[in-house]
């Protein structure tokens, strides 16, 4: 187990679908493991996707435990490997940045609740609902399992908040 | 983009006139055949004008005249005005401020020193404005007063207290204002 490099765009590999993995077998436990220790030796990071380390298998981890927005509403580390979203509700904007593309952040809408459903490091299918910051870091770590960066969903320009005005 | 070498040359580019289409477009072509970089850039629409506020470079230094020159023919065409500011290196090599950010939100009826009021108070706290947009909103009768700013605070200043210290002008000026934290999560 080893921390690995995160992957910077325009490295292709952030822009591929990722495979389903098929057995957790050894290789991605390890590639597990690979992930909660990149996700821990980021500082501040609350979360990693395969493809942010090079592997595209849908796989990521996500804590927000440790974070001033996460630390009271939380399921701890959560390991998914091929999560789907199966409802979710509700929007709101928060403004996100990505290790994998730096110096650069936005304002993004998503989902305030989603309900996952996933297999965890132990080979259990869990379905879990999830909300807050928690569902924001899960719903960005999974759209890195679909080649989506935060670029590809930025809902605003910062003075989006003005509508034309008509001049007579 | 091409390298920033130590002797490359920065400019701050400021282009205003009527909007119409391809200003833009106008803009950069002008600077794509002199070989500059549009390192960073805010451009929008100010009631019927189009505003660019641009940061170039280039790999080799050449004079601002140069630039205004290859400018000229654009800027008649469209009817805009086209200044040029040249950036010495320390106004280049800038730290972005680091801290809570937060936005603030000011609106009410309108009516004479708001934004300076407002703005006067984050100052004295040594707050840092990162963005700031008003627009005169509502009818002729009842006009409105929108003002958003984007704020860095200072270490140690917490965004309640920013609220808190507002709150007194709120009634002095008999407008609405809330702040908020917009720091960017890191994912």
């Amino acid at each position: 187990m080893s921390v690995q490099k995160i992957i910077l765009y325009p490295d292709p590999v952030l822009k591929k679908v990722c495979r389903p993995v098929r057995d957790l077998d050894e290789e991605i436990l390890g590639l597990i493991r690979d992930l909660v220790d990149t996700m821990r030796s980021g500082p501040g990071s609350v979360g990693v996707a395969a493809p942010q380390i090079g592997i595209t298998l849908r796989v990521c981890v996500v804590d927000v435990s440790g974070s001033k927005l996460g630390k009271n509403s939380n399921h701890g580390l959560l390991v998914m490997v091929n999560p789907e979203i199966i409802e979710s509700d509700g929007t709101a904007v928060m403004r996100e940045g990505c290790m994998s593309v730096p110096d650069y952040t936005g304002d993004v809408e998503r989902a305030t609740g989603v309900t996952i459903r996933f297999t965890d490091e132990h080979n259990r299918v869990r379905v879990l609902e999830t909300s807050g910051f928690e569902a924001v870091a899960v719903q960005h770590e999974m759209d890195h399992l679909d080649g989506l960066l935060f670029l590809d969903r930025i809902s605003s320009l910062k003075t989006g908040l003005f509508r034309r005005k008509n001049y007579k | 983009m091409q390298e920033r070498a130590e002797r490359s040359v920065h400019f701050a580019v400021t282009i205003i006139g009527k909007d119409s289409p391809g200003i833009v477009a106008g803009a950069a072509e002008v600077l794509y055949k002199l070989g500059c970089n549009i390192e960073d850039s805010s451009c929008t629409m100010l009631g019927g004008e189009f505003a660019m506020i641009l940061i170039v470079s280039h790999h080799k230094p050449f004079s601002k005249t140069r630039l205004l020159e290859d400018f000229r023919a654009f800027e008649e065409k469209l009817h805009l005005s086209v200044f040029v500011r040249s950036l010495s290196s320390d106004e280049v090599h800038y730290r972005v401020p680091e801290g809570e950010l937060c936005m603030v939100s000011v609106y009410g009826s309108d009516r004479p020193g708001i934004v300076f009021r407002v703005t006067n108070e984050l100052a004295e706290r040594n707050i840092s404005i990162s963005d700031l947009n008003t627009k005169l909103i509502g009818t002729p009768e009842q006009p409105v007063y929108v003002m958003m700013i984007e704020a860095v605070l200072p270490r140690g200043l917490e965004i309640e207290e920013v609220g808190k210290m507002l709150k007194k002008l709120k009634k002095e000026l008999n407008v609405e204002i809330s702040v908020r934290s917009v720091t960017p999560v890191s994912l």
